[in-house]
């Protein structure tokens, strides 16, 4: 097996993946979104955690397109989490990831999700 | 090695014949000196008597001549007295005359003649003589005619008055013949009382008498003599004996008469006995004189030589043959003796001599005595006996080594089998070349190759190399061997593999032997593989486009001696065509005659020499320079290598003037430029690519297969390659090739990467990485074929070196 998918779902779902995201592992990610979209109802942040991805190829960028086609529309927002460095090269190349779409730490993505909160809550006010 | 011999045909050649030889050589020159120097002594001997004896025979014979004569003076002096004492008359006188001749027959005439004044008066001679037939003559001698008193035979005497003989002389008027006269003067008394001449009475001798009382003469031992008068000048010579016939026998040429004068010669210087001078005889003689004392005539004897030493000269004849019959007296006393002595000897040499090779059950003699020949005798039983034993004994030990011989070959045999062969290569994986060789240095030997499949699929293989040589190491090795199949089984790594067998090993290693091993796990698929070594060398990589390295591993201790340990493992990867070379030291250091080893770097040399990686062809080289090297030096251990050559099925590597390069075939799907991704994955690790630089060529690898793919349909096999190529210049290169219809992603438009998320295309992302990741890259149609080629950016290979 050269991707493993795991699907936590405390807080908000997060893809942990590890090993290789090409062409060949691609659509096993993709069935499994799929499944998670259909059972989630509406996402409003979905996170993928890539510290254990080592490889990721233009089939896996579509994965994460995707997923932002299906999330973002509805007002959510995808997150990737601790590319590695071939990884971050590879979605920095096709842009795959809005500005703020990737955080090398899930420190960062927390901090950020605290000053969301607040300035949601502000917003509210 | 008693070996049959019979002493050589040749007289000299047995002891009998030498002793009797040598004893001979020096008895017989004895013997014949002895009789030499006696003969010599004796024949001196004999001569000086024989001379004596000569000398006082002529002494003798002159002496008994006188004894004739002087009866005859010593009567006629009687007579002579007589008339001067009785003084009878003339008348008386005839009477006294036939008296003279009656009493001595050997007196021919004799005469009283009276001294008278004149010859007329008062002269009175009667003269009576014998006749030729007996009677008495008589001769009236005072004939005027006849004057006897101027005769000599009465004037000598008469003048001398003393008797004496004459000198021959012949009496012509008297007796008519050749005497000769003893005259003896007589006297009276003269008137006046004065003694004076009377007369002179006679005897006469005719010398007829005289030769043949000489003739009459025995002999005796003297050869020949003669009797002749004083005076030279009275020519008579009476011969002795038969002198006559002698003297001819002796010498043709001898004369009498010289003889004569030699003896005078003699007398004069008052010797008796002499050698005859040459002049007068040619052979050799000696000459006797005596004087007659009576009528002082010479008697000279002559005796030759030869008769004088015939005496000598029989009794040496009679010593000589004596003399022979005892030497050979003593060469048969000799040769009996000799026979005798030697009989031991040469039984003993008879008996030891039919001994040979095959037949050393010789008889010896039963009896062999007390002396030299008995303690060889003895010496010879005992040495037969023991020699026997000893045989025994060998044959028992060369028995022994035959079966020991017998045994190792087995042994060697059952070594052989162990050791994955033939058959076992065939149960390889086909991506796996392997060749092995190892020459025990003795029959058995205590180096270890393997390898073999695990149930995985991934290919143990490993060198060993025991501590000793021979027996105790193969039976070590054997152990060792038998460990690394079964512990090989389950799922260790090479590391913890060396861990398992050395801690069974290591107990109870009473002999205190170890193992240096290398071990190794090779993946047939990807080529990455695990190398652990327990103190043996490290192998040699080899890539496939040329260069050689030593593989940098950690070394353990040797297996055997602790008995816990831990070992180090180390991963790496060889790209298809690189070779794996594996050895022990009996490779490196190989001895040649003179001392230097074959040594780790003209191993390199040797590797890196080779056009190609083929592991025949590099075992084939190491053998060869190892017996070359060693060149008929004894091998003083055992040697082993091992070549492993990675050849994976769809990768076909190929070495030329711009790089090493890898042509890999894709399987048009998905898996396929999976697995190609795999495979360049593997060369770039092998070859110490940065992953960076390794995640680049391995993600344009993908997305343009993956297009390629997609775009082509369906696509026979062999349709779809990838060449990768790391050129010289450092950079990297690949090429890919497909034969489908002509399709180029790169003439498609870049993607609108910033359209927000709705608008972005699926497509094309992949062109755009391959654009963005690679160098240059550029498309041609070539002959039905697409062909891409890109490049990366340099990056200085992993230069393949040498470790010192």
């Amino acid at each position: 097996m050269s991707l493993t998918i795991v699907l936590e779902n405390s807080g908000f779902p997060t893809v942990l993946l590890s090993g290789r995201l090409d062409t060949h592992t691609a659509p096993e990610l993709d069935k499994a979104l799929n499944n998670l979209f259909a059972t989630s109802g509406q996402i409003s942040r979905l996170v993928f955690d890539l510290r254990e991805l080592a490889y990721l190829s233009s089939a896996g960028i579509r994965c994460f397109v995707r997923a932002r086609k299906t999330v973002e529309p509805g007002g959510g927002k995808v997150a990737l989490v601790n590319p590695q460095p071939p990884v971050r090269k590879v979605l920095d190349i096709v842009k795959a990831m809005p500005p703020g779409g990737i955080f090398s730490s899930t420190a960062e993505l927390d901090a950020y999700l605290d000053d969301m909160q607040k300035k949601v809550q502000s917003g509210e006010d | 090695m008693v070996t049959n011999e019979a002493p050589r045909a040749g007289a000299f050649r047995t002891l009998r014949a030498r002793l009797l030889f040598w004893i001979l050589v020096v008895a017989v020159p004895i013997y014949a000196g002895a009789i030499y120097l006696s003969y010599h002594a004796t024949a001196g001997r004999l001569e000086s008597d024989a001379i004596s004896e000569a000398d006082q025979l002529a002494a003798r014979m002159a002496m008994s001549m006188d004894s004739v004569i002087r009866p005859i003076e010593s009567g006629i002096l009687t007579v002579a007295f007589q008339l001067e004492e009785v003084g009878p008359p003339r008348t008386e006188y005839m009477k006294r005359i036939r008296g003279i001749l009656a009493a001595w027959p050997d007196i021919y005439g004799s005469t009283i003649a009276v001294e008278a004044p004149d010859a007329a008066t008062g002269a009175f001679a009667p003269y009576l003589f014998r006749g030729r037939d007996g009677d008495i003559g008589y001769s009236d001698l005072a004939k005027e005619s006849y004057n006897y008193r101027d005769l000599p035979w009465y004037r000598v005497a008469a003048e001398r008055l003393q008797p004496v003989w004459s000198a021959p002389y012949f009496d012509a008027g008297g007796g008519e013949t050749w005497m000769i006269t003893y005259s003896v003067p007589f006297f009276r008394k003269s008137a006046q009382g004065k003694r004076e001449l009377a007369g002179v009475v006679t005897a006469d001798l005719d010398l007829g008498w005289v030769r043949r009382n000489a003739a009459a003469y025995p002999m005796e031992s003297i050869s020949m003599g003669w009797l002749y008068p004083a005076l030279p000048e009275a020519d008579f010579v009476a011969a002795v004996g038969d002198s006559a016939d002698r003297m001819r026998q002796f010498d043709a040429q001898f004369d009498p008469a010289s003889v004569r004068r030699v003896g005078e010669d003699m007398l004069r210087r008052d010797v008796t006995f002499a050698a005859l001078p040459p002049a007068v005889s040619s052979k050799a003689g000696y000459l006797a004189i005596r004087n007659l004392s009576t009528t002082g005539w010479h008697l000279a004897l002559v005796i030759p030589r030869e008769q004088l030493l015939a005496e000598a000269r029989q009794l040496l004849n009679r010593q000589i043959v004596l003399g022979v019959a005892g030497l050979l007296l003593l060469v048969m006393a000799v040769s009996l003796v000799a026979a005798g002595v030697t009989r031991p000897i040469r039984a003993l040499a008879a008996a030891v001599g039919s001994a040979d090779d095959d037949n050393l059950d010789i008889r010896l003699p039963e009896r062999p005595g007390l002396d030299e020949v008995g303690v060889l005798t003895g010496a010879l039983r005992r040495l037969r006996d023991s020699l026997q034993r000893h045989i025994q004994m060998r044959a028992g030990t060369l028995a022994a080594q035959a079966r020991m011989d017998h045994e190792l070959e087995v042994s060697a045999q059952i070594q052989q089998s162990m050791l994955p062969h033939g058959q076992s290569l065939r149960a390889l994986p086909a991506t796996v070349e392997v060749a092995v060789a190892l020459q025990p240095a003795r029959q058995v030997g205590g180096d270890l190759y393997d390898f073999f499949p695990l149930h995985d699929g991934k290919v143990l293989f490993a060198v060993g190399d025991v501590s000793d040589k021979g027996v105790p190491a193969a039976l070590f090795m054997a152990r060792l061997s038998a460990l690394m199949r079964v512990l090989g089984a389950s799922d260790h790594g090479p590391a913890r593999l060396l861990q398992e067998i050395n801690s069974r090993l290591a107990e109870g290693n009473n002999a205190c032997m170890f193992v240096t091993v290398g071990c190794g796990l090779l993946d047939p698929h990807t080529g990455r593989f695990s190398y652990a070594s327990a103190g043996h060398d490290a192998p040699i990589l080899r890539r496939m486009e040329g260069g050689v390295s030593v593989m940098d591993t950690e070394n353990g201790p040797a297996i055997g001696i602790e008995d816990t340990v831990t070992f180090e493992q180390r991963e790496g990867v060889l790209a298809p065509g690189d070779t794996i070379i594996l050895f022990t030291d009996g490779v490196t250091e190989a001895e040649a005659a003179d001392g230097s080893l074959l040594g780790l770097d003209r191993l390199l040399a040797l590797v890196d020499a080779a056009p190609e990686g083929a592991p025949q062809l590099l075992i084939g080289r190491i053998v060869e320079q190892v017996s070359s090297h060693a060149a008929g030096f004894q091998a003083t251990d055992d040697m082993t290598a091992m070549a492993i050559r990675f050849l994976p099925a769809g990768v076909v590597p190929y070495s030329g003037p711009e790089g090493a390069r890898w042509r890999i075939d894709v399987t048009p799907s998905s898996a396929g430029v999976a697995q190609a991704q795999s495979r360049l994955r593997g060369i770039l690790h092998a070859r110490g690519i940065s992953d960076e630089k390794q995640h680049d060529v391995e993600l344009v690898a993908e997305e343009w297969l993956t297009n390629v793919v997609r775009a082509g349909g369906s696509h026979p096999a062999g349709d779809v390659s990838v060449e990768l190529t790391l050129q010289r210049d450092a950079r990297i290169a690949l090429t890919f090739r497909d034969f489908g219809p002509a399709f180029n992603p790169l003439a498609a438009d870049a993607p609108d990467l910033d359209a927000p998320i709705d608008d972005r295309p699926i497509g094309g992302l992949g062109i755009h990485l391959v654009r963005e990741v690679t160098d240059d890259c550029e498309y041609a149609r070539v002959d039905d074929c697409n062909v891409l080629r890109v490049r990366f950016k340099g990056e200085p290979l992993h230069v393949a070196d040498h470790r010192s």
